[in-house]
């Protein structure tokens, strides 16, 4: 898994089955966690590579309404705990924040590299 | 040497100065400070303790020649917003240890040369490179509050509104007017929740202490307890909003080393970046339980004339943020309560002050760091 861009946002994989957002996973505690690592933060053991579920909750949000460099406002962000994984920052459609507890599925990138997330159940 | 204590304090103009370069707010603070400290011969000073966030290498050495402050070591810190905070922990500590006999700390920071509006997001920083802005970490607060304990938008316009007040009567302070909770709810959305009037100002300012042993001085502030402490890992497995576990941490540090609690307080001086930073912070102090933030700002207890104000300097909101400059702002502010010198906003009959900076934005983590400070008792 390269990290020669040096762009330390999560990534995902598309294949047949889906969307996968990548990681790593300690092989000795489980801890799941999408930087890049060399050690587990956790316990220090030895992590491999891994594939989470694109599916989560909402765990908080919010709608960004000012100008940030790379970013055209208004955009809605939030953190989603993936099923068994990390928590990521994602991107979601328009300007309405998914609440906390609302389950989301992490569909790709945009084309500047920021994970993507729509309402679980719903279309890409 | 048993107790560390704060012989002087001084700061700049709070404000967008952008024609004013830190060599000239740097000469104000500490210029301030050594007169306030009664320091006439500045080889008094065994060390300088600096801070500054954005500063250029040597910022400090390049202001502190033209005090003819040179020679002696001078050690330059960064820890977010609770930059200058940490400068005074390290500074106590090193009073403390003997290391240095009379530390004089610095905060300093020129905002306006960076940035025009709100910071820009650190790109190489997961969450900083997807957009994640520093009102968006605060918003993102207030959303988790709001999903653990409910959040009336009421209770947040009146952290502004109150600080906006006490501000109003502070002459330091960079925006000294007052508001209506009906102006803070109408001003322009930045994140949701949060309105214009609930973030605080880009500043450019300067801020210092002395810091030295007992020498029987009378309007010397002793330093009760200081804690410092950085985030640990915040994830997945989080429930709380971000940074409450981390100030909860550092605050019941400070009240273990100072021997007194929360209630013992007379007057509190909070990172209230964003409105809802003071509700989450006066939870984690101890002023109220976790959830019970809201009630505790609507009931009047922290506003001036209430049992424990809370940000009588307007607060960053109102006095303003100049990052590495705000946590000596504080220290300034609790000092000035404390000798009955705070003017129209004193808080009557404060003998105990406590101090809480937080500094964060780093993704993964509960915050780059924290300090909390107990004076006087």
């Amino acid at each position: 898994m390269s990290t020669t861009t040096g762009d330390p946002r999560p990534r995902v994989r598309t294949g047949p089955d889906g969307v996968a957002v990548l990681g790593w996973r300690c092989t000795g505690c489980g801890y799941p966690v999408a930087q890049a690592v060399l050690r587990c933060p956790l316990c220090r053991g030895p992590v491999a590579e891994s594939a989470f579920s694109p599916e989560g909750e909402v765990w908080a949000s919010t709608c960004l309404r000012v100008r940030v460099p790379g970013h055209t406002p208004p955009y809605a962000v939030a953190y989603v705990v993936l099923d068994d994984g990390p928590r990521v920052l994602v991107h979601t459609p328009g300007d309405r924040p998914l609440p906390p507890s609302t389950r989301a599925r992490v569909t790709g990138t945009s084309g500047t590299g920021d994970l993507l997330a729509v309402p679980a159940g719903e279309e890409s | 040497m048993s107790a560390a204590f704060v012989h002087g304090v001084g700061t700049s103009r709070f404000g967008r100065q952008p024609g004013v370069g830190a060599p000239s707010l740097v000469q104000q603070a500490v210029t301030e400070a050594l007169d306030d400290a009664g320091v006439d011969d500045v080889r008094e000073l065994d060390a300088v303790f600096a801070g500054t966030v954005f500063g250029a290498p040597g910022t400090a050495q390049r202001a502190l020649q033209l005090l003819g402050i040179t020679g002696v070591p001078i050690l330059t810190f960064e820890n977010a917003c609770a930059t200058s905070s940490t400068a005074l922990h390290e500074a106590r500590h090193a009073v403390l240890s003997g290391r240095f006999g009379r530390v004089l700390c610095l905060g300093v920071e020129t905002m306006t040369l960076h940035f025009s509006g709100p910071i820009t997001p650190e790109e190489t920083d997961a969450e900083g490179r997807a957009g994640l802005a520093l009102p968006g970490v605060y918003a993102m607060v207030a959303s988790r509050y709001e999903h653990l304990y409910g959040l009336e938008p009421k209770a947040l316009a009146a952290v502004s509104v109150k600080n906006r007040r006490h501000g109003a009567l502070n002459p330091r302070a960079q925006h000294g007017a007052e508001v209506t909770a009906e102006e803070v709810l109408a001003s322009r959305m930045v994140a949701d929740p949060l309105t214009l009037l609930q973030c605080c100002d880009i500043s450019d300012a300067a801020t210092a202490a002395v810091i030295g042993g007992e020498r029987g001085v009378g309007r010397d502030v002793r330093i009760a307890a200081s804690a410092l402490r950085s985030g640990e890992l915040w994830d997945h497995r989080s429930t709380h909003p971000w940074g409450y576990e981390l100030m909860a941490g550092v605050a019941a540090d400070a009240w273990h080393e100072a021997g007194i609690g929360p209630g013992d307080v007379d007057v509190f001086e909070v990172h209230d970046a964003f409105t809802i930073g003071e509700i989450t912070a006066t939870e984690a102090l101890g002023i109220t339980e976790p959830g019970g933030g809201c009630d505790l700002v609507l009931s009047g207890h922290t506003a001036l004339g209430g049992r424990q104000p809370v940000n009588p300097s307007g607060g960053l909101l109102s006095r303003g943020h100049p990052l590495g400059a705000t946590g000596l702002a504080q220290v300034a502010e609790a000092v000035w309560q404390l000798r009955g010198e705070a003017g129209a906003r004193q808080v009557e009959g404060a003998r105990v002050a406590a101090v809480e900076t937080m500094g964060g934005g780093t993704a993964g983590i509960d915050g780059n760091g924290c300090v909390v400070v107990v004076l006087g008792g």
